[in-house]
């Protein structure tokens, strides 16, 4: 067991408590009367403006293990990672385009869920049954990652390491951040990560920062560092030059070949049209005030996306600072742990773990919304009372985290990647009865339940066929498989995607040639433009845009 | 590729076009591999291929912002034309 440096620990226990206390004092932040709604515990009263919200949803969608895992496929050679970059660039001009719809239907509607609007639009049970079992199943594994995340941090700082001798040394540290997180959680609900992504982003920001005009200084600049990433690399690929020209080692480069284009175009689309199905993004932004939050944000959020891509180059800064491990996401909390004064390594080590809580605590009060109302509401008790919801979900929010726990605790970490990758190719699929929703009423609800059933089966039975490379006969091996009639490789989410597509547009002109009832849509055309401060519009709003529908 | 205009915005629809354009300059350059899988020209020892997915990041976020004004524009015009 390596030694447990007292100055790193410090500081990383010290931000800790302060995050927590922070977490539990969020439930007077913005003071409602009750938190015992939905709209006030899940969605932090719907009133988020433009700070808050960058924070927020910044804090959502950029994890910890996004923190982790794309440098680490950086380090070990896969230059394909770096799609991330382009994902969270193209993200944002799409997001402008269908959010503030998503808003305004959701406002007048008092949607909570992305499947209660399509229970609404489409008066499908079944449809509506489809999106959140989706949600919840894409949402899962992706907790149960952020805890993975945490793992990763505390084994680099020799806490709960791997060769500690019982399991309680070992897991102890993670359950008691788990079990402080899901307290916190339960009694402040999404004001918690919104206030908690403050302290988060700001330690982000400061250790990128630091250490991407530090580390180059201490590395030999960073053409250095990228010289010695690609001679690395070109020294592996000489000597497995047989392996690699047979197909079963996969090359290592810094510029991905021209036959990986469409492999890296296809996993940034897809990546980027998925990232808002899943229903923790979605409630981040249904917890904004009004429309034009959404669309200022679409502008200001990607300098995440900067820091993103400079952390990610961190990859090839643990290659030339001589970082050696043997689990590719180890590499970045090694480098700071080796370049960096013990307290700063503490500082970014903290930044990871908070970076870890913020998404979870979110993630999961998504999926006990989505349980609540499309599962226990739609279901078990149509009759049930606001209050009874929101007890229902924080509960369900307690569960769904030590569901996600025990995961990572009893199953090979392995698992939860791939159910990880998996979750992106399902969430995708019910984007047609989600996004294309929002436009035309023209989908038949049975075609596109249809066409979601045939892509989930599709998507699912290629990522099982993929083998890891090196390991024929493994499944799970890898996001990207080759394209039907075709010999390039894609994503597979976006090829399932399109298979999708392909089945509803068929299937509806079947069906409404039949002339099958295709329910009554509770949604009016005026529904989509609505914005705060229009008649029906929850009036959760003061200041501007609560007085002049006009004032923005 | 933009949010279809209310029942007659026929005075913003020019706006609306605009934004669709910039949008979607903002959503296909970032895709286009082939231009900027190169490692030279390198600048500030990053190779080409690294700082021009990084200089995509200003540009598109401008691009958005644009975006963002123009329909902000366009809809209080379009409001005010409604509610008299």
């Amino acid at each position: 067991m390596k030694n447990v440096d007292p100055v790193a620990l410090t500081v990383f226990l010290v931000l800790f408590v302060l995050v927590t206390v922070l977490g539990f004092l969020a439930a007077r932040w913005r003071k409602a009367d009750s938190l015992d709604t939905l709209d006030e515990w899940g969605l932090g009263g719907r009133g988020f403006g433009t700070f808050v919200s960058w924070f927020l949803i910044g804090g959502d969608i950029y994890t910890a293990y996004t923190f982790i895992a794309v440098p680490a496929t950086l380090y070990a050679g896969s230059v394909v990672g770096f799609f991330a970059v382009p994902y969270t660039i193209v993200l944002y001009p799409i997001i402008f385009i269908f959010l503030p719809r998503f808003w305004s239907v959701s406002h007048r509607h008092g949607y909570v869920t992305p499947a209660d609007f399509v229970r609404g639009r489409f008066d499908s049970k079944p449809l509506a049954l489809a999106v959140a079992v989706t949600g919840l199943l894409a949402t899962m594994p992706y907790i149960a990652l952020q805890l993975v995340g945490i793992q990763v941090v505390l084994e680099v700082m020799g806490i709960g390491a791997s060769g500690s001798a019982s399991w309680l040394a070992k897991d102890a540290p993670l359950l008691i951040a788990f079990a402080v997180l899901a307290a916190y959680t339960y009694a402040s609900g999404l004001r918690a990560p919104a206030l908690i992504a403050f302290v988060k982003d700001t330690l982000i920001y400061v250790v990128i920062l630091v250490a991407v005009f530090y580390l180059p200084s201490r590395l030999g600049g960073w053409s250095h560092i990228f010289a010695s990433a690609k001679d690395s690399f070109d020294g592996f690929n000489k000597q497995n030059a047989g392996a690699i020209a047979a197909g079963t080692v996969a090359g290592k480069g810094i510029i991905p070949p021209a036959a990986a284009h469409w492999a890296y175009a296809s996993l940034a689309l897809g990546s980027a049209l998925a990232l808002f199905m899943y229903p923790h993004s979605l409630t981040g932004v249904l917890a904004s005030k009004n429309r034009s939050v959404i669309r200022r944000n679409a502008s200001l959020l990607p300098a995440y996306s900067f820091l993103l891509g400079l952390l990610a180059l961190l990859g090839f800064a643990a290659i030339a600072a001589g970082i050696h491990v043997t689990n590719a996401q180890e590499s970045v909390p090694a480098l700071f742990q080796k370049e960096f004064p013990a307290w700063f390594a503490g500082l970014a080590f903290a930044a990871i773990a908070i970076g870890a809580l913020v998404p979870a605590a979110i993630m999961s009060i998504a999926a006990a919304n989505l349980w609540t109302r499309n599962i226990y509401k739609a279901f078990i008790n149509p009759q049930a009372t606001p209050k009874q919801e929101a007890t229902q979900s924080k509960l369900i929010s307690l569960i769904v985290k030590f569901g996600a726990l025990a995961f990572v605790l009893g199953l090979p970490t392995e698992l939860a990647i791939n159910f990880q990758l998996l979750g992106g190719v399902w969430i995708l699929q019910t984007m047609p009865a989600l996004v294309f929703a929002l436009y035309t009423r023209w989908f038949h609800r049975w075609a596109l339940l249809a066409g979601w059933a045939v892509g989930m089966v599709y998507g699912t039975a290629t990522a099982y066929s993929v083998p890891a490379p090196g390991k024929p006969g493994s499944h799970f091996g890898g996001p990207l498989a080759t394209v039907p009639f075709t010999d390039t490789k894609g994503y597979i989410a976006l090829t399932a995607f399109v298979l999708n597509v392909i089945v509803a547009v068929v299937l509806t002109l079947v069906l409404r040639s039949l002339h099958v009832a295709e329910g009554v849509d509770e949604t009016r055309p005026g529904d989509y433009h609505a914005d705060a401060g229009d008649p029906g519009v929850e009036d959760v709003l003061e200041g501007e845009a609560g007085t002049a529908p006009s004032a923005r | 590729m933009t949010d279809p205009r209310r029942p007659s915005g026929g005075r913003t629809a020019g706006s609306w076009e605009v934004v669709a354009v910039l949008l979607a300059v903002a959503i296909v350059v970032p895709l286009l591999v082939f231009l900027y899988d190169s490692e030279s020209p390198t600048l500030f020892g990053f190779p080409f291929y690294y700082w021009f997915q990084f200089l995509m990041i200003p540009v598109v976020s401008a691009l958005t912002y644009v975006a963002f004004r123009i329909s902000a524009a366009a809809t209080r015009r379009e409001r005010r034309e409604h509610q008299p």
